[in-house]
């Protein structure tokens, strides 16, 4: 590979990498405002009780279905937008402001105060 | 002097894989930031590479294992509930911090956030990790991803950071045994 051909290495599967963060954090923002919002009735398991419902673990509770849930998403984004950016150039400007508003929602989402306003007990 | 298999696991998932994060980020961050192409020469640029991928690569893996064993091996011993009748809770940190008002802010607040926002770092270690990988010595010449790499590889740093800091006031208010 020659260094012009080097020179022009499209940036599509980086920013599938960095899109793929921003979607992965706020799927696991929005799996813990989900459980807050829909606690399970007085008796049954926790939907994102991945580790009771799916074998998933012993004692972790509804903790591994929200992450396993965001690992998931950060995965399989990374993976399909790899590959349908494969060999193009995208709007790196745009891609990194979705990512940024994403990852933002993420972390907000992942925030105590702000997830507990959801909570309905 | 001897560690529980609790401790031994709790000082794995804490001290050992936390001390590592610190040092693969450091060695990532400064990589990352001095890579300039107008202060570099190619083979300052070549020089430079491996230690950013060793930093970027360890820094994503080491966070992965933190989760990991934060979540399914010292997790479900914090959060382990007492037989009925149980009186003495040391051996339950969960409802030890609950069962008084002035500690359960530690479980309401800090291992809530804890527990949750930690799984962002690894995710966003990994992207910054490929991107070096992706581009190598021609990330120099991409002048457009040095500030985006060095924010998401610093936000993977804060993401650890807050549960690495809660996790270090969590046990020692109620210390996993």
């Amino acid at each position: 590979m020659t260094t012009q051909e080097l020179d022009v290495k499209p940036n599509g599967p980086a920013a599938a990498a960095f899109l793929a963060a921003g979607i992965g954090a706020f799927v696991l923002g929005l799996t813990v405002t989900l459980h807050e919002a829909f606690p399970p009735v007085e008796g049954q398991t926790a939907f994102w009780d991945f580790a009771k419902n799916f074998g998933l673990g012993t004692g972790v509770g509804p903790l591994s279905g929200k992450v396993i849930s965001g690992t998931l998403a950060y995965i399989v984004s990374f993976v399909a937008l790899g590959l349908a950016w494969r060999g193009r150039e995208v709007n790196l400007r745009s891609v990194l402001i979705v990512s940024a508003v994403l990852l933002a929602l993420g972390f907000a989402l992942t925030f105590p105060p702000i997830f507990t306003v959801f909570a309905t007990e | 002097m001897s560690l529980t298999d609790r401790e031994f696991w709790a000082v794995v998932h804490g001290l050992i894989l936390g001390t590592l994060f610190l040092l693969a980020f450091s060695g990532g961050f400064v990589g990352i930031y001095s890579l300039r192409e107008r202060l570099l020469t190619s083979e300052g640029v070549a020089e430079r590479l491996p230690r950013m991928l060793v930093g970027g690569w360890a820094m994503a893996i080491v966070a992965w294992l933190t989760v990991l064993t934060g979540t399914w091996i010292v997790y479900p011993w914090y959060r382990a509930m007492p037989s009925e009748g149980t009186t003495d809770l040391t051996a339950f940190p969960r409802l030890l911090l609950l069962s008084e008002p002035a500690t359960s802010a530690w479980h309401t607040f800090g291992m809530e956030w804890k527990e949750h926002v930690a799984w962002i770092a690894p995710m966003l270690a990994t992207s910054v990790a490929f991107v070096i990988l992706y581009y190598g010595v021609q990330l120099a010449r991409r002048g457009e991803w040095r500030r985006p790499l060095l924010v998401y590889f610093t936000l993977a740093f804060v993401a650890a950071g807050i549960a690495g800091a809660f996790g270090a006031f969590i046990t020692k208010a109620a210390p996993i045994y």
